[in-house]
């Protein structure tokens, strides 16, 4: 359903570009935005399996308008974390690296010397 | 509404249900808790990785390169521009700030007609809303969308528009990640305390809050000292409806004109107490002198001004100063940066006070509920995660 009035959508200003190549900053925005709609999907789920387990009549009508309290807020909040904390693997791996080499004052060329030499 | 969702959450951890606020579908939450998850993990998890890949890898090519280790904000800046895990976390929070404005847009858009029939229809207002079409937006809010909400404070996209208010005063909650509260009033509340602190036997009859926005931080005011006639201004029309609609759901008395604080229209010695809250920030070095000026005009003789703002950075580590001038060149934030290097001394010498009663100050943050979940730090796309405020201003001699 298209809204009668449309905001508008990109803020002033030029937008930073992070990456060398700009596919990359529209890739990540998009994995970004998918991470958030697959959220959005497994809260949808988690309200259908609460309203069943309470016995209530699972409508779009409820299902739509159903706003979590705050047991099951923290719960959510739970869950996004490790989803989070999943999809995020490949950069805490990275920053893992780092605090060994900031920690060792060992960077991973400064091994490759130390084996080749 | 189902019978196990809660339809007015009254929890510290929930915004408050106001009159005014956009009411979100299941779905429409649900991408709003994602971003505000999303900040949370990036400030607590992705964030410090950052100063573990200047100690591991930015430094020491810094120190290789010019003999020295990096010392100043300007030398760590310098030896993180081409770090690429900086450049990815950079990439990953200046997203995180456009998918909030796009979570607050949808619901926002999806009820428009409705918010503004409700700030259209406020019966028996004890408050006032006084607009200025003809008031001319100033350049520095002309040139880029401060903070990246698209429109910024002042495009109107249909007639009577609270659009921006709305996306505003939702997105505030998500941004803070609920740590100013469940009304936002966190920068108000902890201003106060600090003025109660510092002056305490100060009494203001009249109050005025520049840049006032959705009033978020205007209203504590009203309940800070009852007797007070309390008057909030904004260049803003769409945030202005909706504070003043958000104001009278409320139950609080605020008088909201659209007014430039460079220059008002209130007579001289009109105030006893002016305050800004993150307003500073987003002027520029002649407005923030214009607005100063202006403040001595309007303030009694013996009245206060008070901005609440982020550390400057000369009171911050170096490496710390450069997290937080993140968003001088990542959030469409052009004066974060000058604006973090102002001294209360220099301003109040400038601006007709004395520089003797100039004073600057942090003030522990009021909202102790949040305490568990702050990051202690004042880091770029988590500016309320410090635990409290930077405040600064002068009185005016009596």
């Amino acid at each position: 359903m298209t809204a009668a009035v449309q905001l508008q959508k990109k803020a002033q200003g030029d937008r930073p570009q992070y990456f060398d190549d700009p596919a990359i900053d529209k890739v990540l925005a998009i994995t970004l935005a998918l991470a958030g709609e697959t959220a959005v999907m497994r809260d949808r789920m988690d309200t259908i399996e609460r309203l069943l387990e309470t016995g209530q009549p699972v409508t779009r009508a409820a299902i739509d308008g159903y706003i979590p309290g705050e047991t099951v807020r923290v719960e959510r909040d739970a869950w996004r974390e490790e989803f989070l904390a999943n999809i995020l693997r490949i950069v805490q791996q990275e920053r893992e690296g780092l605090a060994r080499a900031a920690g060792l004052d060992l960077r991973y060329d400064d091994a490759v010397a130390l084996v080749e030499s | 509404m189902t019978e196990i969702s809660d339809s007015i959450d009254t929890s510290l951890t929930a915004q408050l249900a106001h009159g005014i606020l956009p009411q979100p579908t299941s779905d429409e939450f649900a991408r709003q808790e994602f971003v505000k998850s999303l900040k949370y993990h990036l400030a607590t998890q992705i964030s410090p990785g950052n100063k573990e890949a200047l100690a591991a890898r930015a430094a020491p090519a810094f120190a290789k390169a010019q003999g020295r280790p990096p010392e100043t904000m300007e030398d760590v800046r310098s030896a993180m521009r081409d770090e690429p895990y900086f450049t990815f976390w950079s990439a990953l929070q200046r997203n995180s700030q456009e998918m909030m404005w796009k979570s607050v847009q949808i619901p926002v858009e999806r009820q428009l007609p409705d918010l503004i029939s409700r700030a259209r229809t406020i019966e028996d207002a004890s408050g006032s809303l006084d607009l200025d079409p003809a008031l001319p937006i100033p350049a520095y809010h002309r040139a880029v969308d401060i903070h990246c909400l698209p429109g910024g404070y002042h495009s109107e996209f249909t007639d009577d528009d609270v659009a921006n208010g709305a996306c505003y005063d939702r997105a505030v909650y998500l941004y803070a990640m609920g740590r100013m509260g469940p009304l936002n009033s966190d920068i108000g509340d902890t201003t106060i305390a600090f003025i109660k602190e510092r002056f305490p036997d100060f009494a203001p009859a009249r109050i005025l809050d520049l840049g006032c926005t959705v009033g978020h931080s205007t209203l504590p005011y009203c309940d800070a000292w009852p007797d007070a006639e309390v008057h909030g201004i904004d260049v803003g029309a769409p945030v202005l409806r909706y504070a003043h609609a958000r104001a009278e759901a409320l139950g609080k008395t605020v008088h909201f004109s659209q007014q430039n604080a460079e220059q008002t229209n209130f007579p001289d010695g009109h105030f006893d107490l002016i305050i800004s809250h993150i307003l500073v920030h987003e002027t520029s070095n002649r407005a923030v002198r214009n607005i100063m000026r202006e403040a001595h005009r309007l303030l009694r003789p013996g009245g206060i001004v008070v901005h609440a703002e982020t550390p400057p950075y000369r009171d911050l580590p170096a490496y710390d100063a450069f997290m937080l001038d993140w968003d001088t060149r990542n959030n469409n934030e052009p004066f974060w940066g000058a604006s973090h290097g102002l001294k209360a001394t220099d301003i109040a010498a400038e601006t007709g006070f004395d520089l003797a009663h100039a004073f600057e100050a942090y003030q522990p943050s009021a909202f102790d509920a949040a305490q568990a979940k702050r990051t202690a730090v004042f880091q770029g796309g988590d500016f309320g995660g410090g635990g409290a405020w930077w405040l600064w201003g002068v009185r005016k001699q009596a």
